[in-house]
């Protein structure tokens, strides 16, 4: 075999050595085991903290504002869509019997022009009627920025919730 | 309260109608349009080099070796903007020790070790592995040591070696043409295939990509030559250049064509995203596609480079007119990448708006970053063309012996 081939195929032969070894004591253990991932990741992700609880645990308690959200166009909206993560606020507010929870356990209430404006506000592009095929309703548009903005009486800005049931609007 | 929603409106200020939430800001910046850029000058450039060897067109004879060390300079750095661009860099050889094959990208990175490893860098060993083994005879220290290396330790420069050298060099020569394809025509694949973005969802973006890399890889390398042969003072090969120069018209217009085709289809067939396409291209994208891609990058080049196919003013005239033509259409390739990374991302996927893009200064997705990885290729050709400079290959003498 002439010299200089030789030499290329060692050279490719150790290249591709070192490709095979790095990928054995680079790739992560867990690789593989169940499917083209990290097994582990699974364990991971598991182990990550919990948020949120979920609409059915919020009823056990505040099942008043349930039924009042139910024969509302808000009806299929988790409760923490609008009042944030409250998954802590579930598990430790039994300890408070006297219902005087502390500020990081009470859930965040959205009374804010803002947040309703984030799924009403008028969009010139947003498709007019979006059909909600449970209710047969439509999410409404308003433009936030003109819509009763001041109360004609008092001359003070007016909320969105003033006028309107935020679990029955 | 109105502060609250003004903040709002400022968020959505740099929209225009209803886009998703996560289309707002543009995941893939000016590093992303560099990806298929500096990859379609390494295809270009070598193909061109392919040329020379493949067609025996011994009239490209003094671009040949500039073409190679030019294509191996841009390929050391075609990965460099995609790797800098990741949020986690250093995980970046994952997705070569775990590739998925039905993933496009982590496929790439074989067919990226593919050309690098089998075709460019063999064909250069070839070509200059005789040349190493007498430059280490010639030389002293460090050069003589990476000589010494970069040969594997060689030493046989018989003529039975040396021609068993020129032919395993046109077989690879010969493996690089396809392998140069699929390497471009697989960048373009990469944005071809994503059927959810129609204005990269098309059959024909790996072709496109294919010739506007080959366009800019020899316009790249025809920059290079005069700029080179300018420093070394020394006197231009005017046969060499007017045919690399009558190459050039002829891809361009093959580009151009296809270019062409592609909107002529789009325009036919009026799909359901034709209009907010529509009002892109003449819109957001007016300046770069028209303007920077279309007039500065297509339309000038191809009528210069046309008019000289028949009327030829003196050399110098042709050398400043070659010159201005390479960097138009280095320049509107660039463009032509930036319009379609940038442009596919500006358009709403729900075809109900647009946004905007803004590029800052510095940061890891900025203009200097950028510039970064458009001058680190030419400081490796630089130090590539003082370790193998093609100009003192021993051409004529095959029979000289190592010292």
């Amino acid at each position: 075999m002439p010299q200089q081939i030789k030499r290329l195929v060692t050279a490719f032969a150790v290249f591709i050595l070192m490709f095979l070894v790095l990928q054995q004591v680079l790739k992560p253990n867990s690789f593989g085991k169940l499917g083209h991932y990290r097994a582990m990741a699974i364990q991971e992700n598991e182990a990550r903290e919990l948020h949120y609880a979920g609409s059915a645990r919020c009823t056990k308690c505040h099942d008043e504002m349930h039924t009042d959200k139910a024969a509302g166009f808000h009806a299929q909206l988790q409760c923490e869509v609008c009042h944030g993560p409250g998954l802590k606020h579930v598990l430790y507010a039994d300890k408070f019997k006297d219902g005087k929870l502390p500020d990081s356990l009470k859930l965040h209430k959205p009374d804010t022009r803002k947040e309703c404006a984030i799924c009403h506000q008028l969009n010139a592009a947003r498709i007019k009627i979006v059909f909600d095929t449970v209710n047969n309703s439509m999410i409404k548009q308003v433009n936030a920025l003109k819509h009763n903005l001041v109360d004609k009486h008092t001359k003070e800005e007016l909320k969105c919730i003033e006028c309107h049931n935020p679990h029955q609007p | 309260m109105v502060q609250h929603i003004q903040d709002l409106y400022e968020v959505l200020s740099k929209v225009d109608g209803y886009v998703y939430p996560n289309e707002i800001e543009l995941n893939w910046s000016i590093l992303i349009v560099l990806y298929p850029y500096i990859t379609g000058l390494v295809a270009g450039a070598f193909i061109l080099a392919s040329l020379e060897r493949i067609f025996n067109l011994h009239v490209l004879r003094p671009t040949y070796g500039i073409a190679l060390l030019t294509a191996l300079s841009f390929m050391l750095v075609a990965t460099m903007p995609l790797i800098s661009h990741l949020g986690k860099p250093f995980r970046a050889y994952e997705i070569m020790i775990t590739p998925h094959l039905t993933s496009a990208m982590a496929i790439f990175g074989f067919v990226y070790l593919w050309y690098l490893m089998v075709v460019l860098l063999l064909e250069i060993w070839f070509d200059y592995r005789r040349d190493m083994v007498v430059w280490a005879g010639e030389t002293k220290g460090l050069k003589r040591f990476l000589y010494k290396v970069l040969s594997l330790w060689t030493t046989d420069i018989s003529p039975k070696a040396v021609a068993l050298d020129k032919k395993l060099g046109y077989i690879v020569t010969v493996i690089g043409v396809p392998s140069a394809f699929l390497l471009h025509g697989y960048v373009g694949f990469i944005f071809g295939s994503i059927k959810a973005n129609p204005w990269w969802s098309t059959v024909l973006m790996p072709v496109i990509f294919l010739f506007s890399a080959i366009v800019s890889g020899i316009a790249l390398v025809m920059l290079v030559y005069i700029v080179l042969t300018r420093i070394r003072k020394l006197s231009i090969d005017m046969a060499c250049l007017d045919m690399i120069a009558s190459y050039l018209f002829y891809i361009l217009i093959m580009d151009f064509v296809l270019e062409g085709l592609d909107q002529i289809h789009r325009i036919y067939e009026a799909e359901e995203s034709f209009e907010v396409l529509h009002n892109l291209v003449f819109g957001r994208l007016f300046f770069t596609l028209f303007i920077m891609q279309g007039l500065f990058g297509t339309v000038i080049p191809l009528l210069t480079l046309g008019t000289l196919q028949f009327y030829k003013p003196k050399a110098l005239i042709r050398k400043g007119i070659y010159l201005v033509v390479s960097v138009l259409i280095l320049v509107g390739i660039f463009f032509m990448r930036w319009n379609v990374v940038i442009g596919g991302q500006l358009f709403s996927k729900s075809f109900y708006g647009y946004t905007t893009f803004k590029i800052g200064l510095i940061g890891t997705e900025g203009y200097l970053m950028a510039a970064v990885w458009l001058i680190v290729p030419f400081l490796i050709l630089s130090f590539l063309l003082w370790l193998l400079p093609p100009w003192k290959k021993h051409e004529d003498d095959p029979d000289v012996q190592v010292n």
